[in-house]
C-alpha cells in the first residue's frame, strides 16, 4: 500500500505543488492549511510523514509540532520542515530535515524516500 | 561757619561781656534786649542755641522759653538765673530748657551748659540722620527685594513657558492646574480640564498613567504616548512625571513634562518598519519563488505528459504569483520612497467606476453589500490616478475588514460615493462595520499604528494619508464604536 504524506502549508499554491511532487512519485497525499486543521485530520488520514510550514496564520508550525509530540500515537511521525524562515526553529528538534523555500523537489523526494521508503 | 547763638538779656552790660565771651568761644552771637526782639530774631535766623535771662521786663525768660519751644522745638534754650530765682530756674527745666547757669556767670559752668546743649543738638541731628538713613535704606532694600522677587517670578514663568516641551501640573482628580505656553499653543488653555480629555479625547484615565503611578509611590515615572493636539494632529510624546509634595512628603500634585518625539519616532519607525518590511519581503519572496516553482513544475509535467489541464493549472499559478509580486513591489515602492506624483487629467466618473468594479467582487464574496452614488457632473480633475486609486482601495479594503470584524449586525454594506463642493472633489466611503473609538480614530494615520493586531502592518492608512496630503488634500474620519465609520477624502479640484 502506498505511503501517505500530509502537506501542511497556508499557501494553497505551495500545497498543490508539494502534493503534486509526492503524487508523481507514487505517494498518497492529504493536506491542511494550518496546524489546527492538520491536527483534526490526523486521526482519519494517519499519514506516514508530514511536511510542515512554520509561519502560518492560524496555528503556526512549532505549536502544532508540540501538540503532536505529546501524543503517543503521533509522536513518531517523521516531519520535514519546509519554511521560508531564515533560522532553523529550535522547537522542532526532531524533524528529519529542514528545507528552505524555495526548495529543490529532487532533494525533497530523496529525503522522503530515505525516511519512509518508496 | 560758626554756630549761631542768641543772647537775650535786658542788661546792656551783661550782653556785652557775655557776648565777647561767646564770640571768643567760637559762636556767631546775636543779641536781643527783650523777649519780643528775641522771637523776631528767632523767626529770622532760627539759632540753634538761645541763652536767656529769666527775669526781664515785659515777656520774661520762662514765657520766651515756652514760645521758642513751641515754635522751634529743636532750639536749645539755656536759662540765666539769679541765685534767688533758683526755683524759677528749676521750673524752666520743666519747660524743656536745656540747662541753667547762675549769676554771676562762671565761665566754666557756662561752657559745660553750652557743651551739653551742643551735644544734645548733635545727638538729635545724628539720630535724625540715622532715622532718615534707615528709612531710606529700608525703602531701598525692600524695593530691591520686590524687584528681585518680581524678576525671579518672571524668570521662572519665562522658563516654564519657554522650555521646549509641554509642561502641565495635574492634581489628584487628574485635572490640569497649570500649563505652559507650549502646551497652550498645541492643546489650548485647558486649565481645569481632565488631562486625559485634553491629551487623548478620552472620558476616563488612561491605563498605566504615569501621573497616577507618581501619586501612588512619589517616584518619577516615564512613558510614551500618542496624544492629539487641538488641531487634530497626532504627536508622539515622551512623558516624565515628578511629584509636587506638601511638607509631609505627600504628593498633592504631579508635574508632567512631555517632549514631542514625533519626528524622531517617524524616522525610527521608518527604519524599523523598513527592517521589518525587508524581513517580510524576503520571506514573501521565498514563498513566491516556491509557488513559482510549483507553477513551473505543473507546466513541465503538463508539457511532458501533453496534459492540457496541467498546463492550464501551471499557467494559472504563475499568473497568481505574478499578481502577488506586483502588489508587493507596489507596496514597497510607496513605502520606501515618496514617489513623485504623476499628475494627469482624470475622468472622475470612469475612475470611480473602475475602482468599484475592483472592490465589488471582494465584497460580494463575503456577503457585504455595495452601494455606489456618483455625482455624474464631476467631470475631469487633475490628480495622480494610480496613487489616489491605491489610497482609496486601501480605505475600501479597511471598510471591508471593519464589516467582517463586526459580529453584531445581521447585514453589512459599504457606501461609496463621489461628489463635489466648490473647491473639492470628495470621495466618501461609509461602512456599518465595527467602528472605532475617538482614541483609535485619532491615531489612525500614525505610521505603524494598526487596529487590526497581527493582520495589519500599520502602513496602509499612513500611505493613503501621505498620498492625499501630497495632493494638498485631506482625509477626514467620523466613526462611532459599534455603529460604523465614514472616510471623507477631499482633493482640491484645481491643481495648486
Amino acid at each position: 500500500m502506498a505511503k501517505k504524506i500530509m502537506v501542511v502549508d497556508d499557501d494553497p499554491i505551495i500545497v498543490k505543488y508539494i502534493v503534486r511532487i509526492a503524487q508523481d512519485n507514487g505517494y498518497e497525499t492529504c493536506s491542511a492549511n494550518d496546524g489546527i486543521e492538520a491536527y483534526t485530520r490526523l486521526q482519519e488520514e494517519k499519514p506516514d510523514l508530514i511536511t510542515l510550514d512554520l509561519q502560518m496564520t492560524e496555528e503556526w508550525g512549532p505549536q502544532f509540532y508540540r501538540r503532536l509530540a505529546k501524543e503517543e500515537e503521533y509522536k513518531h511521525i517523521p516531519i520535514i520542515v519546509i519554511s521560508g524562515l531564515a533560522s532553523r526553529h529550535l522547537s522542532i528538534r526532531k524533524a528529519v530535515a529542514y528545507l528552505a523555500k524555495p526548495f529543490d523537489p529532487v532533494e525533497l523526494i530523496t529525503i522522503i524516500q530515505k525516511t519512509i521508503g518508496k | 561757619m560758626n554756630p549761631q547763638i542768641l543772647l537775650v538779656d535786658d542788661e546792656d552790660g551783661i550782653r556785652k561781656v557775655l557776648g565777647i565771651f561767646l564770640s571768643d568761644s567760637g559762636y556767631d552771637v546775636l543779641t536781643a534786649e527783650n523777649g519780643e526782639k528775641a522771637l523776631e530774631i528767632c523767626r529770622e535766623y532760627q539759632p540753634p542755641i538761645v541763652l536767656s535771662d529769666i527775669k526781664m521786663p515785659g515777656m520774661d525768660g520762662i514765657e520766651l522759653l515756652k514760645r521758642i519751644k513751641k515754635l522751634y522745638p529743636e532750639t536749645e534754650v539755656i536759662m540765666i538765673s539769679a541765685h534767688g530765682d533758683i526755683e524759677l530756674a528749676i521750673q524752666s527745666l520743666k519747660y524743656e530748657a536745656a540747662d541753667f547757669v547762675l549769676k554771676p556767670i562762671q565761665n566754666d559752668s557756662l561752657e559745660v551748659a553750652l557743651k551739653r546743649a551742643t551735644e544734645k543738638i548733635l545727638t538729635r541731628q545724628k539720630l535724625k540722620d540715622y532715622t532718615e538713613n534707615l528709612e531710606r535704606l529700608v525703602k531701598e532694600k525692600s524695593e530691591k527685594l520686590v524687584e528681585t522677587e518680581r524678576l525671579a517670578a518672571q524668570r521662572y514663568q519665562q522658563l516654564f513657558d519657554e522650555v521646549p516641551c509641554y509642561i502641565s501640573v495635574i492634581d489628584k482628580s487628574m485635572k490640569l492646574t497649570a500649563v505652559n505656553r507650549r502646551f497652550k499653543e498645541d492643546f489650548g488653555d485647558a486649565m481645569g480640564s481632565y488631562c486625559y480629555a485634553v491629551y487623548k479625547n478620552r472620558t476616563s484615565p488612561c491605563s498605566n498613567c504615569p501621573v497616577q503611578l507618581t501619586f501612588e509611590d512619589t517616584q518619577s515615572h516615564y512613558s510614551e504616548a500618542v496624544v492629539t493636539s487641538k488641531t487634530g494632529e497626532a504627536h508622539i510624546v515622551l512623558v516624565w512625571t515628578a511629584p509636587i509634595c506638601d511638607h509631609h512628603g505627600t504628593p498633592i500634585q504631579v508635574m508632567e513634562m512631555a517632549t514631542d518625539v514625533t519626528q524622531v519616532r517617524k524616522l525610527q519607525n521608518h527604519l524599523s518598519s523598513l527592517g521589518l518590511l525587508l524581513g517580510s519581503v524576503s520571506h514573501n519572496i521565498k514563498g513566491l519563488l516556491t509557488g513559482l516553482d510549483g507553477g513551473m513544475y505543473s507546466l513541465t509535467s503538463g508539457f511532458a505528459k501533453k496534459n492540457e489541464e496541467l498546463l492550464k493549472e501551471g499557467f494559472e499559478t504563475v499568473k497568481i504569483i505574478v499578481s502577488r509580486l506586483r502588489k508587493m513591489v507596489l507596496d514597497i515602492l510607496y513605502y520606501a520612497k515618496e514617489r513623485e506624483l504623476q499628475w494627469e487629467k482624470v475622468d472622475v466618473l470612469a475612475f470611480a467606476e473602475e475602482l468599484a468594479a475592483i472592490i465589488e467582487p471582494k465584497l460580494s464574496v463575503h456577503g457585504v453589500g455595495f452601494i455606489t452614488c456618483f455625482d455624474s457632473s464631476v467631470g475631469t480633475v487633475e490628480f495622480d490616478a494610480g496613487a489616489v486609486h491605491s489610497a482609496l482601495l486601501n480605505i475600501l479594503e479597511n471598510a471591508l475588514d471593519a464589516c467582517l470584524e463586526d459580529k453584531n449586525k445581521p447585514d453589512h454594506h459599504i457606501l461609496f460615493s463621489v461628489k463635489q463642493d466648490e473647491n473639492h472633489l470628495i470621495f466618501e466611503i461609509q461602512d456599518n462595520g465595527i467602528g472605532m473609538d475617538k482614541e483609535t480614530t485619532d491615531k489612525l494615520f500614525t505610521l505603524f499604528f494598526s487596529s487590526k493586531g497581527q493582520k495589519g502592518t500599520g502602513l496602509g492608512l499612513f500611505i493613503a494619508d501621505t498620498i492625499i496630503r501630497q495632493h494638498s488634500g485631506i482625509i477626514l474620519v467620523e466613526s462611532s464604536k459599534g455603529i460604523g465609520t465614514t472616510f471623507h477624502v477631499k482633493l482640491p479640484n484645481a491643481r495648486c
